[in-house]
């Protein structure tokens, strides 16, 4: 399950995740960023998914490559600790925002 | 379809039968008629009927008896059969339906009723016809895809499987949640012994992750083969999946360098869980995080390569496993990196076993009967032997030789010294010589030693006594890289002489550096007698070598390598 709310004024897009984030949710994770209005910045809330695997990761860079790649500005927030080691295996660390 | 049908009728009554037939013959059917129930079982042909109309009521065999019969024969194809008859009895009528007819017909005949029901079985007829068509169809595909899978499996294990990978020293586990494997092991001995390892783990499963595995494994094996490093063969990796893979995929991966000489290994860890080196001297094992990023996944300007050096003595263990393991679920539901995977973390496991016991462990826990991941396993136990024995390069092996003449120098400035290195090419050049290419292990093995001697020791003036202690490789492995990093001028000279005719074959490979020379007269080369690591390299290529020269102050190294060159078969 994913859901968005984009704020308008400052051009922000927040995507949440709730449950597994796996292959399952690929459409609609994508769905959830190319069709909703162009953001200047983006934030992943992360605070509901219990487990995330590669093909999560695979989206999370899809989102980046979206968002400008090198000069995008995506957030990863609000992780459990075993998703935050998960994403630092990967070192997403340095290709995201996550620090909070 | 829709038009004619073939429709079988029996009736004991003459003017019924002739009735209903005339009727159907005149919609524009076929019409095959028996007397009774015995002769419609005799009549009906599975391969032309298509319609059976059969009267309750008949002598030698009734409609329910026949229409028994008729099932059987018409094996996988619905052929419909519909009852004709005269009486209401709502009993008999049920017994129709449940010895399998379609439908019934009252008489007497009426024309408009009975073509009613006709259509209404014609359209029962197509549609069977379309599902058997799409199941066929189905069926037909699913054999093909099947089949090509198992080619494309062939073909792609041939490509990613190396005879190296039976290494004794090597223990490896696989298990695929998908025909296709997602994750990779790699293994190729280098040309100056030791080995390269690589444990891969592509995002998602099945064919689609596989298929990434084709050129890495090509890049591996094949720049392996010519001599170049870890760290010239990982950049190019990254650099081919990041052109050629979809956004959203990449490989996790762990590349290990394994330098039997010198008795180290050097971790390059992008993605996968830690990998732990159990020294026979501490309890619990180093983990190796991972600090790069995956393969493929960033373009090349901020990819990164750092390596964790180590230095091992023969029986410590060095093992890897993909996330199929860390992320497996126990029974408890609770990942296996905060559960099953602890008493390994803390040492409790004894290391030379530790593969078999994470088997084990995923057997135990159900992960083998149900994996949601693919699953790969590699466990090394570290020794000096590895890749000491590799067998030479069977490409050449037919080749007859031919004789060489040729001679060229090869210099390298600070520039240069600083982002290349020159061995692979001067490899190269030389291995092209057919007799030659036979001893590339050998040449690479005297290039590369008097390489980085001049380098490290000439050029950039480090002490190789550092090397001495066990962790003192890691402090001197730092040095060389600071040094090389801020070199300003220096050089290293490469000359190389290949002379053959049929008789014998020589190649004198002379380096030279821009450093102040060494003591080169108290030098030690018998290998048994010093057990210092660092003058292994200059006795191991003084047994290779059928001579070796020093000279200008012991800035210039000469050796001299002959070889016989192979009969003409």
């Amino acid at each position: 399950m994913v859901e968005n709310v984009f704020d308008a004024n400052v051009e922000h897009l927040v995507i949440r995740v709730n449950g597994r984030f796996d292959y399952s949710c690929h459409k609609v994770f994508r769905d959830a960023f190319v069709l909703a209005p162009r953001a200047k910045s983006y934030q992943v809330d992360l605070s509901h998914v219990e487990y995330l695997d590669s093909s999560a990761l695979g989206m999370l860079l899809l989102l980046r490559d979206y968002a400008g790649g090198e000069e995008a500005h995506v957030a990863l927030t609000n992780s459990s600790k075993a998703v935050n080691d998960l994403l630092k295996m990967a070192n997403f660390n340095r290709l995201f925002d996550m620090s909070e | 379809m829709k038009s004619a049908l073939t429709i079988l009728i029996a009736d004991d009554n003459p003017s019924d039968r002739l009735l209903l037939g005339a009727m159907l013959k005149q919609f524009g059917h076929h019409v095959v008629v028996a007397k009774d129930g015995q002769e419609a079982v005799d009549l009906f042909d599975p391969a032309v009927i298509q319609l059976v109309c059969l009267d309750v009521r008949m002598p030698h065999k009734n409609g329910w008896e026949a229409a028994v019969e008729i099932q059987n024969l018409s094996l996988d194809s619905f052929i419909p059969i519909v009852f004709l008859s005269g009486v209401t009895d709502p009993v008999a009528l049920s017994n129709c339906l449940e010895v399998g007819g379609a439908d019934f017909i009252a008489k007497p005949y009426n024309p408009a009723l009975v073509t009613a029901k006709l259509n209404a079985i014609a359209r029962l007829l197509v549609m069977q016809k379309t599902l058997e068509d799409q199941r066929d169809a189905m069926a037909w595909y699913n054999e093909q895809l099947v089949h090509e899978q198992e080619m494309a499996k062939e073909i792609y294990e041939n490509i990613t499987h190396s005879n190296c990978l039976n290494d004794p020293a090597l223990t490896t586990y696989h298990h695929a949640s998908h025909t296709f494997n997602g994750d990779v092991i790699l293994a190729a001995y280098k040309p100056n012994g030791g080995m390269h390892l690589l444990l891969g783990d592509f995002t998602g499963h099945g064919l689609s992750a596989a298929i990434g595995a084709l050129p890495l494994a090509d890049i591996f094996f094949d720049w392996t083969k010519k001599g170049f490093l870890m760290r010239q063969i990982i950049p190019e990796m990254n650099a081919r999946l990041k052109s050629i893979l979809p956004a959203n995929m990449f490989c996790s991966a762990a590349f290990i360098d394994i330098k039997a000489n010198e008795k180290n290994v050097e971790v390059w860890n992008g993605g996968l869980p830690d990998l732990l080196f159990f020294s026979q001297s501490k309890k619990e094992p180093r983990r190796l995080i991972s600090k790069n990023f995956p393969l493929g996944a960033v373009s090349p300007t901020i990819f990164e390569c750092v390596v964790e050096p180590i230095s091992y003595v023969p029986g410590d263990t060095l093992i890897s496993f993909s996330d199929g393991v860390y992320e497996a679920a126990d029974r408890n539901e609770v990942m296996f990196c905060e559960s099953v995977l602890k008493p390994l973390y803390r040492g409790d496991v004894k290391p030379n076993d530790s593969i078999n016991w994470l088997i084990d462990r995923l057997k135990a826990e159900g992960v083998l009967d149900n994996p949601h991941d693919d699953i790969s396993c590699l466990g090394i136990s570290l020794d000096t032997c590895i890749g000491a024995n590799s067998l030479p390069d069977q490409e050449f092996a037919g080749l007859v030789d031919f004789p060489a003449d040729f001679s060229f120098e090869y210099k390298l400035g600070a520039e240069s010294l600083r982002t290349t290195d020159p061995l692979p090419y001067v490899l190269q050049i030389i291995t092209t010589v057919p007799g030659l290419s036979s001893y590339s292990s050998q040449v690479f093995m005297i290039l590369s030693e008097l390489y980085s001697n001049a380098l490290e020791h000439g050029v950039l003036e480090l002490d190789s006594s550092k090397k001495n202690t066990l962790d003192g490789f890691s402090v001197y492995y730092k040095e060389r890289e600071q040094s090389l990093a801020s070199l300003t001028n220096g050089f290293v000279k490469i000359s190389a002489k290949v002379v053959s005719d049929k008789q014998l074959g020589q190649l004198i490979l002379e380096v030279e550096d821009s450093g102040r020379g060494f003591d080169y007269e108290s030098l030690d080369f018998t290998l048994g007698s010093t057990e210092v690591p660092y003058n292994r390299g200059l006795a191991l290529l003084h047994q290779i070598c059928q001579e070796i020269g020093f000279s200008n102050g012991g800035r210039t190294v000469t050796a001299h390598f002959h070889w016989r060159p192979e009969k003409n078969k």
